[in-house]
């Protein structure tokens, strides 16, 4: 008989995400088993636990979820996870922080096939501003701006912050191959002028973007807002707006809605679940993993 | 329809171990429900809260597991979950806290075998010693091979109280008559290994507790087993996989590895998994139970 399929979810919060259990129960886990304010030190005998239990091929039946809150965290959590293993004990491994890294790589695809459908062009040499790029979501999708050729600066209110994420974003998920900049929110009515996609990643219900900055962002081509509670992050774009033009840009810019990008990282998020399943060989995913996925299905719903 | 079987799995660590929980979804449990940080004292509402809310037919589906890292509280937690049991509301319990009972029974079964099979020995003919005998494996070794009539000193590589204080302990609530030792140095090693018939070796993983020329002063040494599974081994001369191999020195020893008891501890847990699954009338394991089938297992 084959071994129902477990899914051993850790996460460093006090609770996991429940939208992560739906998730995992509806890409076809049947025991979704949550570990809850695990600490890094506690990955390794965890992971241990779940190789040692079964056979190799009743390993194939499982996987370990990495949720939490912190995006270093759960990367370095994932690397643990996996130095943990040895061959052929080894299972699949999903780091999705917040969900963080399946949004951000549904934010950076969609974008991409805006770019792409409606100017005709990538996001590589492109000025991008990252506003509240300091959190989970931000990070990740700046990092995945700036590998696919960004000219990427994070925007968070205070400026040590936003050049300590730059820093961790560049050095840590980018592995020194990129280069984010780190500004301000004061001084975002300059930068505005010269920006040609916008990235929204702040608290709800926080309007990061004027009708004035959008007036006077005369490159501006794509704006992405992850928030779906009003107001919306930018002025004049609602969370349904799916590449529909934004009210007032002299640019012909077009907007991408929290439930837009929503589509995109359910889908995601729900084929790397499937993919743990359904891979002979143990998959680590990540947001890399996460863009490529969103990529290709952003591909097919053209 | 028939209920679908329900693992409450009561934990006082944070987390359950993965372990557990694999085993029990491979020996055919619909669901499993984890409660971290249990404390004693919430034992019996949460037994209660089992027993009361299914039918006494769906309770049949319906069991305890007990895990944690401490033994002594583990064996508290089943004994009160068996007197919050109300007739016929009554479930089966399984403790194996850190997978201790089951690794000690698997173990001490094993060694058992080898002293008929090799030497025409019962344990209570022996003496014996387990390392790292203050730790969750190593109490429930001293405890099993005790109450089979060895005379068991549990070795502990830092404090003779500590030893000490944990033998009394267990011969007090199990009726086992354990010594405590200690040994850290080779020289107090060799001392003490001179004139015992068996070594259990449950200390930390990737720690060699006995190196070769240590162990050569056994001589009276029968058996050896070891549930180090990472290397190097905790006895020298002993593979994980081997699951009888005559040492060198000293002469006609056997020894017994990590992987070769393991696949008993296994084997041992998913039996006892399926008594609390299927049972006609509610059980109540501890390593009692996980030794009689360890037994019967080899």
């Amino acid at each position: 008989m084959e071994k129902p399929f477990i899914l051993h979810m850790l996460t460093t919060a006090k609770n996991l995400s429940p939208f992560d259990v739906n998730m995992a129960m509806d890409a076809g886990w049947v025991s979704a088993i949550p570990y809850i304010n695990v600490e890094a030190s506690e990955v390794k005998d965890l992971v241990q636990d779940v190789i040692f239990s079964r056979s190799p091929k009743g390993l194939k039946n499982t996987g370990i979820f990495i949720g939490g809150r912190d995006t270093k965290q759960a990367r370095d959590m994932l690397k643990t996870a996996k130095n943990s293993m040895f061959p052929p004990f080894q299972v699949s491994v999903f780091a999705d922080p917040s969900g963080a890294f399946t949004t951000a790589a549904g934010m950076v695809a969609c974008v991409e096939k805006e770019l792409d459908e409606k100017f005709n062009t990538t996001l590589e040499g492109k000025t991008l501003l990252a506003l509240g790029g300091t959190g989970p979501v931000g990070q990740a999708a700046a990092v995945l701006a700036a590998q696919a050729g960004a000219n990427v600066r994070i925007i968070g209110r205070q400026l040590e912050k936003s050049q300590r994420i730059a820093d961790l974003c560049n050095e840590e998920f980018g592995e020194g191959k990129i280069n984010i900049q780190a500004g301000t929110d004061a001084d975002k009515a300059d930068y505005i002028k010269t920006a040609d996609v916008v990235f929204a990643t702040g608290a709800a219900g926080i309007e990061l973007l004027t009708a004035e900055h959008i007036a006077s962002a005369t490159q501006l081509k794509v704006a992405a807002d992850i928030n779906a509670v009003p107001p919306s992050g930018i002025a004049g774009l609602d969370a349904f707006d799916n590449g529909k033009a934004i009210a007032g840009s002299q640019s012909g810019a077009v907007g991408l809605g929290a439930l837009a990008i929503g589509n995109i990282k359910y889908k995601t998020q729900s084929q790397l679940l499937k993919q743990m399943i359904d891979s002979e060989a143990p998959v680590y995913l990540h947001f890399e993993h996460a863009f490529e996925v969103a990529r290709q299905i952003v591909k097919s719903t053209k | 329809m028939p209920k679908r079987s329900i693992l409450h799995m009561f934990d006082p660590m944070p987390n359950n171990s993965p372990f557990d929980i694999n085993m029990a979804v491979d020996t055919g449990f619909d669901v499993l429900m984890p409660y971290n940080n249990v404390k004693l004292d919430s034992i019996h509402g949460l037994t209660q809260d089992a027993i009361f809310s299914r039918s006494p037919a769906g309770i049949k589906r319906t069991g305890i597991f007990i895990g944690g890292r401490d033994m002594g509280l583990a064996m508290d937690m089943i004994d009160t979950a068996k007197q919050a049991m109300v007739p016929p509301f009554e479930i089966s319990v399984l403790a194996d806290p850190s997978g201790a009972f089951t690794t000690a029974a698997a173990l001490v079964a094993c060694v058992e075998k080898q002293l008929k099979e090799k030497h025409n020995k019962e344990l209570k003919d022996c003496k014996a010693l387990v390392f790292g005998g203050t730790g969750p494996v190593g109490i429930a070794t001293g405890v099993i091979a005790s109450l089979a009539g060895a005379q068991v000193s549990l070795v502990d590589h830092m404090s003779i109280d500590a030893a000490n204080d944990v033998a009394n302990e267990y011969n007090r609530r199990c009726q086992s008559t354990l010594t405590g030792s200690v040994a850290g140095s080779d020289e107090e090693k060799s001392a003490l290994i001179a004139d015992v018939d068996i070594i259990f070796c449950t200390a930390k993983a990737g720690i060699q507790v006995l190196s070769n020329e240590v162990l050569a002063e056994a001589k009276q040494l029968k058996v050896a087993g070891d549930v180090n599974a990472v290397p190097p081994a905790g006895i020298a001369g002993i593979g994980a996989n081997d699951a009888s191999i005559a040492l060198t020195s000293p002469e006609g020893a056997i020894g017994i590895g990590a992987l070769a008891v393991g696949n008993i501890k296994y084997k041992v847990q998913h039996k006892l998994l399926e008594l609390t699954l299927d049972s006609e009338k509610p059980v109540y394991l501890d390593f009692r139970e996980a030794f009689s089938e360890a037994q019967k297992i080899v």
